[in-house]
């Protein structure tokens, strides 16, 4: 359990105070994965900081387990090393004059709660056995790749069984491929290990894989907090859907119970806040943008193929229908080439509305 | 400063491959190897032969027998090392704090100190131990005289006469260079090493002990195995403070086997000497090297955009910064104002109302009456055929080091390091013994050239460290953007290659020629009447008991060398913006 409420924290520097953290709240329940997603400068780091009492908040409050650990107007700092965490850094932080042994043994031996030797030596060989790196104890850590190193700190931070983990973009050092297996591997560590996580990423396809729930960020702002299918679906504002996932913009005016843009008249339902609101924006998922053949069945909007961007398993194209251009995601295989004409469907649930 | 001798390792797929490549780097592989390898032999060879340089005769060890079949030589052997262990101790335990509060802390006024410690290099250390001595002396120092006068003590309240005494005046003036190595190390240390203990529920003591400490060790081990290679060769503080105490070092010997005050000089004897100082070196450099490369695999790359938090000093703010200010006091503030208030007097004396009424810029006007205008002449030849014939050198030596696949760059690179490690007064005296023995291969003795080719063989390791930096950072593809673009060699390298390898080479060639400036132990070894620089000149002046002209001369000297620095950097220093 995390709880953070009205948390800010301001940097000084030289060119003047730079707010990281406007007051931020969220709610982190028990053993719940949870990723804070969002543009890089946007505050996620120093959110992480600040639970992990690296960083001290200006305001607001931060409890762990429901114990206050950070409350700057009552003088309330509890420092890192006693608070129950555990943590990976996007560098690994991996001590270079350590094995791997040393380095996983380190907070047993040295930390908050110290083993018996025996102990020690189970505890480690049971969190290298979980990142599925037994048998590596003796190496130096100099000579451990990055995958290597990634799973070290993963060992190293859980060997204490904290009831917290946190983790600051702890796949963007490794390659593509490596990462996507690291973050299926992550989660069912996580999942086998039953902790609390707050995990921290610029990446919206590793937030929506991991995450149970997804806080997105901006401008030291949480913007929406919820399940990845509910972000992606219903994104709370135009930023939020710009930023997770692709998506089609169209500027539209609301006039007497209907919608009129470049592409014509739509038939949406307008949430009743937009009733009166005259300039809206209009956003759909490419997906939702369905192509079929430009016959004489075909309805009203009839657009050219600008573009096609072939992906394997999909492909991207670009069609310009009145003067607009929407990109739509289609299956491969799809035999569709640039300069043909087709007919756009657009289902009128798929729509999203937001203001301008 | 910091030593990359793997410089060509670093960059493995180096692929130039022009024609003539192989052979302008053999040329120039040979020529180092001539400019480094020829004063060296000198000094073994001096070593093994008895008379006047160029007499010939057999070889022979008598030399080696008779400087260590006397005790005296251990009693110096032993004086030396208590005199460079005691600097490495004095110096680090300003460096070491000084780094972590600079680096890590929230310490006020961290620029203006940055700045001094800069001003500090630019003080020669001949100066700051004149000024201590006319401080400190026991007879004549003004602390001494004015505690007479005020408590009427016949004992002298503090000397400097003794090794304590000369380790600090020494160990002082190396905390700059030993903070700015240290730095350049912790620099590339990432914080979270730090911060990963802190969360695994580790004490900041622990954290101290078992992270920092053990993470650090090479590079302060490398550091101090650095200063202690230069401390057990340096000549000024044991020849000013030391040598009048009969507290002599092994530095001090050398010169005056060379240089005796009367009587015949004995180059047999130097080179006697001479060669442990140049074994020891060697070894030490050995191990410095194995040092810094041992560090290097501690650093690790730091996770992007990252910057560590400032720790808060609180209520140790101020003692922080007192601490900060004992230092600078002792390396800058008090040996400038004891030269400023002895330049503006007719003789030494502690201030007092009649000690003001004699203030005067008398002894300012007379320097030139004094002097005459030839050691600024040679001086000023120094100050720019120095900086730029090494930094020629440098350039083309890092260029096949970094950016060649020759086989051998490797060797020349340690060829180019090798200076470092030969003592500046052993290289002095193996020139001269090569102009004296062969004059008529080498027709330099007594020249101001022969300086020169002393301080170019010196500087030649920073200068190649720092080219060798540079050209790391300029990445390959800059100048293959430009080939690309249908650009010619000459026109990448003149365009591209050379704007932004500018900045990098400027700095170094203001630092090479303020070093050459301010140096005097391998002008004065080499010196004639006809070579005076400045720096000897006060030497001279301090021998014949001239002090209110030492002062007087000091004081325009170190004006000088922060007028030049200051005003370049601060008209030059956009070229380096790019790289910060
Ligand atoms: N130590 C610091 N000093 C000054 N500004 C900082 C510091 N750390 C972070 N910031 C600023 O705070 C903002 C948020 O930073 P951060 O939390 O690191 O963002 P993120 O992790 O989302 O990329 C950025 O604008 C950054 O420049
Ligand atoms: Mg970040």
């Amino acid at each position: 359990m995390i709880t953070i409420r009205g948390l800010k924290k301001w940097f000084d520097t030289r060119r003047g105070r730079v707010e990281a953290l406007r007051g931020i709240d969220l709610e982190i329940g028990e053993r719940e994965f949870c990723v804070l997603l969002g543009p890089s400068g946007c505050g996620k780091t120093t959110t992480l900081r600040c639970v992990a009492g690296l960083e001290r908040p200006d305001a607001g409050e931060i409890e762990i387990e429901g114990v206050t650990v950070n409350a700057p107007a009552r003088r309330v700092y509890v420092p890192t090393e006693k608070r129950d965490i555990g943590m990976v850094f996007q560098s690994y932080a991996i001590w270079p004059h350590m094995n791997v042994f040393q380095n996983v043994a380190f907070p047993l031996v040295r930390g908050r709660k110290r083993f018996g030797k025996e102990l020690v030596a189970e505890k480690v060989r049971r969190a290298l056995h979980l990142v599925q790196l037994d048998g590596l104890e003796d190496r130096p850590a100099t000579d451990l790749s990055g995958g290597q190193q990634q799973r070290v700190a993963m060992a190293r931070a859980m060997v204490t069984e904290p009831k917290i983990l946190l983790m600051d973009e702890p796949l963007s050092n490794l390659d593509a491929r490596l990462r996507e297996q690291m973050r299926v591997e992550l989660k069912k560590i996580t999942r086998a290990v039953g902790v609390t996580t707050l995990y921290v990423t610029h990446d919206q396809a590793e937030a929506l894989s991991l995450g149970d729930r997804v806080c997105v960020m901006h401008g030291g702002e949480i913007l929406q907090v919820a399940a990845p299918d509910e972000v992606y679906a219903r994104p709370a504002n135009i930023f939020v859907a710009e930023f997770v996932g692709e998506m089609n913009f169209v500027k539209a005016k609301i006039a007497a119970g209907s919608v009129e843009c470049a592409l014509g008249s739509l038939e949406l339902p307008v949430p009743p806040a937009f009733a009166a609101a005259g300039a809206v924006t209009l956003a759909i998922r490419p997906e939702h943008v369905e192509l079929a053949a430009a016959d004489g069945a075909s309805g009203p909007l009839v657009g050219t193929i600008a573009s096609k961007n072939y992906l394997g398993d999909a492909a991207l194209v670009e069609i310009e229908v009145n003067g607009v251009t929407l990109l739509a995601k289609l299956p491969g295989d799809t035999e569709i080439a640039v300069g043909q004409r087709a007919a756009v469907v657009l289902r009128p649930e798929r729509w999203r509305v937001f203001a301008e | 400063m910091s030593v990359t001798t793997d410089a060509a390792a670093a960059r493995p797929a180096a692929e130039v491959r022009l024609p003539g490549v192989g052979l302008f780097a053999g040329g120039l592989t040979a020529l180092l190897a001539l400019i480094v390898g020829i004063p060296l032999l000198m000094v073994v060879l001096m070593s093994l032969r008895t008379g006047f340089p160029g007499e010939g005769g057999p070889l022979t060890l008598t030399n080696f027998a008779a400087v260590y079949s006397n005790s005296g030589t251990y009693k110096v052997l032993g004086n030396t090392l208590l005199f460079a262990t005691g600097t490495v101790f004095v110096a680090l335990l300003f460096a070491v704090p000084l780094v972590w509060l600079l680096m890590r802390t929230d310490l006020p006024f961290k620029g203006a100190i940055y700045v001094l410690m800069t001003v500090g290099i630019l003080i020669p250390v001949f100066l700051r131990t004149i000024a201590w001595i006319l401080l400190l002396s026991p007879r004549i120092g003004l602390v001494n005289q004015w505690a007479r006068q005020l408590f009427g003590m016949e004992q002298p309240l503090l000397s400097l006469y003794n090794i304590p005494g000369m380790a600090v005046i020494q160990g002082v003036s190396f905390v700059p260079s030993a903070f700015f190595m240290l730095a350049a190390a912790y620099r590339t240390m990432d914080p979270a090493l730090e911060e990963a203990a802190y969360t695994s529920g580790v004490s900041k003591l622990q954290t101290f002990l078992r992270i920092n400490v053990p993470i650090t060790l090479p590079a302060i081990a490398g550091v101090m195995v650095y200063l202690f290679m230069t401390a057990i060769a340096v000549f000024e503080v044991p020849a000013i403070i030391g040598y009048p105490a009969r507290i002599i070092v092994l530095s001090a010997l050398i010169f005056t086997s060379t240089n005796p005050p009367t009587g015949l000089p004995n180059y047999g004897l130097a080179g006697a000497y001479g060669a442990v100082m140049l074994a020891a070196g060697l070894l030490l450099a050995y191990f410095y090297v194995r040092l810094v490369q041992h560090g290097k695999k501690y650093t690790v790359i730091t996770g992007r955009g990252y910057r560590p938090r400032e720790i808060a000093l609180g209520r140790w703010k101020w003692a922080a910064l007192a601490f900060a200010l004992l230092y600078l006091a002792m390396e800058v503030f008090i040996p400038f104002l004891v030269l400023v208030w002895v330049s503006l007097l007719p003789h030494l004396q502690v201030p007092s109302a009649e000690a003001f009424a004699q203030v005067s810029l008398e002894n300012f006007r007379h320097i030139f009456d004094h002097v005459g205008a030839l050691p600024f002449v040679n001086t000023a030849i120094l100050m720019f055929v120095v900086p730029t014939v090494t930094m020629v050198l440098s350039v083309l030596v890092s260029w096949i080091v970094v950016r060649t696949n020759v086989s051998f760059r490797g060797a020349l690179d340690t060829l180019a390091f090798l200076p470092h490690a030969i003592p500046g007064i052993l290289l002095a005296v193996g020139l001269a013994y090569l102009g004296l023995a062969y004059r008529s291969w080498f027709p330099v003795y007594g020249t101001v050239a022969i300086i020169a080719i002393a301080h170019t063989i010196t500087w030649i390791a920073y200068g190649t460290r720092t080219t060798n930096g540079v050209m790391i950072q300029v990445h390959r593809e800059l100048e293959e953007a430009g080939k690309v673009s249908g650009a010619s060699t000459r026109t990448v390298l003149g365009r591209i290659v050379l704007p932004l390898i500018a900045a990098g080479i400027f700095n170094s060639w203001i630092w090479i020629s303020m070093l050459s400036y301010r140096e005097v132990t391998m002008a004065l070894t080499l010196g004639t009447r006809k070579n005076v620089v400045i720096s000897t000149i006060v030497w001279q002046f301090w021998g014949n008991g001239w002090v209110p002209q030492v002062a007087a001369l000091g004081v325009v000297l170190v004006l000088f060398a922060v007028i030049v620095v200051g005003g370049l950097k601060i008209a030059f220093g956009h070229l380096g913006e790019w790289q910060s």
